[in-house]
């Protein structure tokens, strides 16, 4: 069998007192539609935000493509955070004593509408800013270096793991309760997702350069092409607040497809629809999975389960309690049991 | 299947340009009421539209509460005023001045911005609160780099190459003289031009890739996040980019004040002014912005001082009694006009037309 996509390896989630999930590990492969299922309350949605870098696991690890999605501590981090570091010393320094340097510097040297010597100014800026002593020059310098360098490390080793870092290695997700940008068009709403796989600055925009523009036409074209692969392109312009429902889980969908993720995580996306749009939906579900990219869903929708997924894993209480083919799973004692509750003899 | 829509937005909307050609009619007026010398007032009115612009970056499309606007018009008017005066060696002149002053601005922006913009609503509103204070009162008391509550002057109007004055120009000569208080009209016009260049900018940035991540931000943060969007760099970047903006009207304000005046010119009354402006405007909304401008800082600054002045002169008010300067309803007005828009038109003049970013 291949590297999984995403591997959840012995993933806890306790917040508190209350472990929402407990020591669960399950195997996505690459091409297949897997299906998370399990009674409310049981941890799913928990277990798609610690995947996604909503949480952080308090026990245990995700990987994709057996990786850890994960800001790496590189030279580059390092070399910033010092650099944070040292500008901020710097410019404790220069606070601390400005009117004693701007004195040296500038009022004693410039004479009105005489030329200024900027070379004497230059050196007697620096030798002022430096000449404070230790606790005019060196104790300031050395607590910004501390503050902006931990500062930084800190800010940097909290954010190690957030969600657009894993967005970034590849994951795509929907939400249970529709997170669109409501007052975005739809077309705008796609192009956001496409972000990751854009490259025009700041710059390119501001100032309109042919590369921002070139790539605003492209993702708009590109965008569009997905609306119509999901059968919204009729709506492209109006505000996705002004979707009903189940056209904004199918949004969602074509937002995540946007950034061309290798696995995409559907929470829910059959809720609230009725019975001619979940078929539409399980049709769309297949199409992307034979287009390649990999599908995890939660689903309560038990025709939707069935009838898509290779596998199927099942949660209670925040545990494992079965994995299989649908096959399986029907026939899983423990499977029944939790949603139909156990048979009383007598 | 709506393909009709325009793949490249236009370079200014109609909107734009219609306040903007509105406003370029205004030296007109200064043939009709020669007494009034619309074009010099005016001038506040183009300044208070760019710190609107500015700030409707940070509030309007970044969804971040800013109460302290002001304090970046105080490091503008500041930088330039050290930058530009004669007591002081670096003399660089108006251009150089009003950008050095926005990149000034924009780096004050970063160091306030870098460290607080994690913190949610109504936290970062309070930091940019202390933060206005704290730059008026460290104004106040630099007084070796700053002249303190003096302001520093005297301070240059725009230059831009052109020939030089005859004795008695005439008024289309006069767009071509020198600036000096005795030409309104080219002043007004330069700071038009400015105006100009910043909606155009603004307007490219609305339609850029950092101007739908912001939006998206404001929309959701979370789900812009698990678009691989990182939202502290984008709202860093709207921070810095309002910085500058209000940064460059301070340069302007003090460019045309001739002086920075003193700090209590960049108090908190003036964030909420800008603040006001953008929401009656229209948050969200460059035109909206440059309406709301137009309409309280005119109201404020042109309208008000003008009649009572008016009154003044005609006999009425010219007892000094406090009730019948219209100048002194200033905040009554303001007041009243923001309860009847929230009442009526919680959206702002001008509507920030929701999803129609194509």
């Amino acid at each position: 069998m291949s590297v999984p996509l995403i591997s959840v390896e012995r993933v806890t989630m306790r917040f508190g007192g209350l472990t929402a999930v407990k020591d669960v590990s399950v195997d996505v492969v690459p091409g297949s539609i897997t299906a998370v299922i399990g009674p409310n309350g049981a941890g799913k949605t928990t277990l798609f935000n610690a995947i996604t870098g909503v949480y952080e696991p308090t026990e245990g690890a995700v990987k994709v493509s057996g990786r850890d999605p994960r800001r790496q501590l590189s030279g580059a981090v390092i070399a910033t955070s010092v650099a944070i570091g040292l500008a901020t010393g710097l410019g404790l320094a220069l606070l601390v004593r400005v009117e004693t340097v701007w004195q040296a510097a500038v009022l004693d040297l410039y004479e009105f509408q005489k030329a200024f010597p900027w070379g004497t100014a230059l050196k007697a800026f620096f030798a002022t800013l430096f000449g404070g002593g230790f606790l005019g020059t060196w104790l300031p310098i050395v607590l910004g270096l501390a503050l902006g360098t931990i500062g930084r490390l800190v800010i940097w080793s909290r954010t190690r793991r957030t969600p657009d870092v894993v967005a970034s290695a590849g994951v795509a997700r929907t939400f249970q309760n529709i997170r669109l940008f409501p007052e975005l068009s739809l077309v705008e709403n796609v192009v956001v997702g496409m972000d990751r796989r854009l490259t025009s600055g700041m710059l390119d925009g501001l100032l309109r350069l042919p590369h921002g523009v070139r790539e605003r036409q492209a993702s708009r074209a590109a965008a569009l092409g997905i609306l119509e692969f999901v059968g919204l392109a009729d709506k492209a312009e109006t505000a996705a607040g002004n979707l009903p429902y189940g056209h904004q889980r199918r949004l969602e969908i074509a937002r995540a497809l946007a950034s061309k993720p290798d696995v995409i995580l559907l929470d829910e996306p059959a809720a609230g629809m009725n019975p001619t749009e979940t078929v539409d939906l399980m049709r769309l579900i297949k199409a992307i999975r034979d287009k390649g990219t990999t599908v995890v869903l939660i689903e309560h929708h038990m025709r939707v389960v069935m009838g898509i997924s290779d596998r199927i894993a099942v949660l209670q209480y925040g545990e494992k309690i079965a994995e299989g083919t649908p096959e399986e799973i029907k026939n899983d004692p423990r499977c029944i049991e939790a949603y139909l509750g156990k048979e009383e003899l007598g | 299947m709506s393909s009709a829509a325009p793949q490249t937005p236009r370079l200014l909307s109609r909107g734009q340009l219609a306040v903007l050609g509105g406003l370029a009619l205004v030296p007109l007026l200064d043939y009709l009421l020669p007494s009034v010398q619309l074009s010099a007032q005016m001038r506040t009115v183009v300044v208070f539209a760019i710190l609107g612009l500015g700030l409707n970056i940070v509030v309007g499309w970044t969804g971040l509460l800013h109460l302290g606007i002001a304090a970046f018009m105080a490091i503008g008017a500041y930088a330039y005023g050290i930058l530009t005066c004669e007591v002081y060696p670096f003399q660089v002149g108006f251009w150089p001045g009003i950008l050095l002053a926005g990149a000034v601005g924009a780096i004050a922006g970063l160091l306030l911005g870098a460290p607080t913009l994690r913190l949610r609503g109504d936290y970062l509103a309070i930091v940019t609160l202390g933060f206005g204070e704290i730059v008026q009162d460290g104004i106040k008391n630099l007084e070796l780099i700053t002249k303190g509550t003096e302001g520093i002057n005297p301070l240059p109007a725009p230059w831009v190459p052109g020939p030089v004055a005859s004795a008695e120009p005439n008024a289309w000569q006069q767009l071509f003289e020198p600036i000096t208080s005795e030409t309104p009209v080219r002043w007004f016009f330069i700071y038009l031009a400015i105006l100009a260049v910043v909606v155009y900018l603004a307007r490219n940035l609305e339609f850029s890739r950092l101007g739908r991540q912001l939006f998206a931000v404001r929309e959701d943060e979370l789900a812009a996040r698990c678009m691989a969007i990182e939202p502290d760099k984008a709202k860093l970047k709207a921070f810095a980019m309002g910085a500058a903006l209000a940064a460059v009207a301070g340069a302007l304000f003090a460019s045309g004040l001739s002086s920075t005046g003193e700090p209590a010119n960049y108090d908190f009354q003036v964030s909420i002014l800008a603040l006001c402006i953008v929401i009656v405007g229209g948050i969200g909304s460059i035109t909206g912005v440059l309406v709301g401008a137009i309409v309280m800082v005119g109201l404020s600054n042109v309208v008000l001082p003008n009649l009572t002045q008016a009154l003044q002169r005609s006999g009425i008010g010219s007892t000094g009694s406090v009730f019948a300067s219209p100048d002194n309803y200033k905040y009554l007005i303001f007041g009243l006009a923001l309860v009847l828009m929230m009442r009526y038109r919680p959206d702002g003049i001008v509507h920030s037309r929701k999803a129609v970013r194509k």
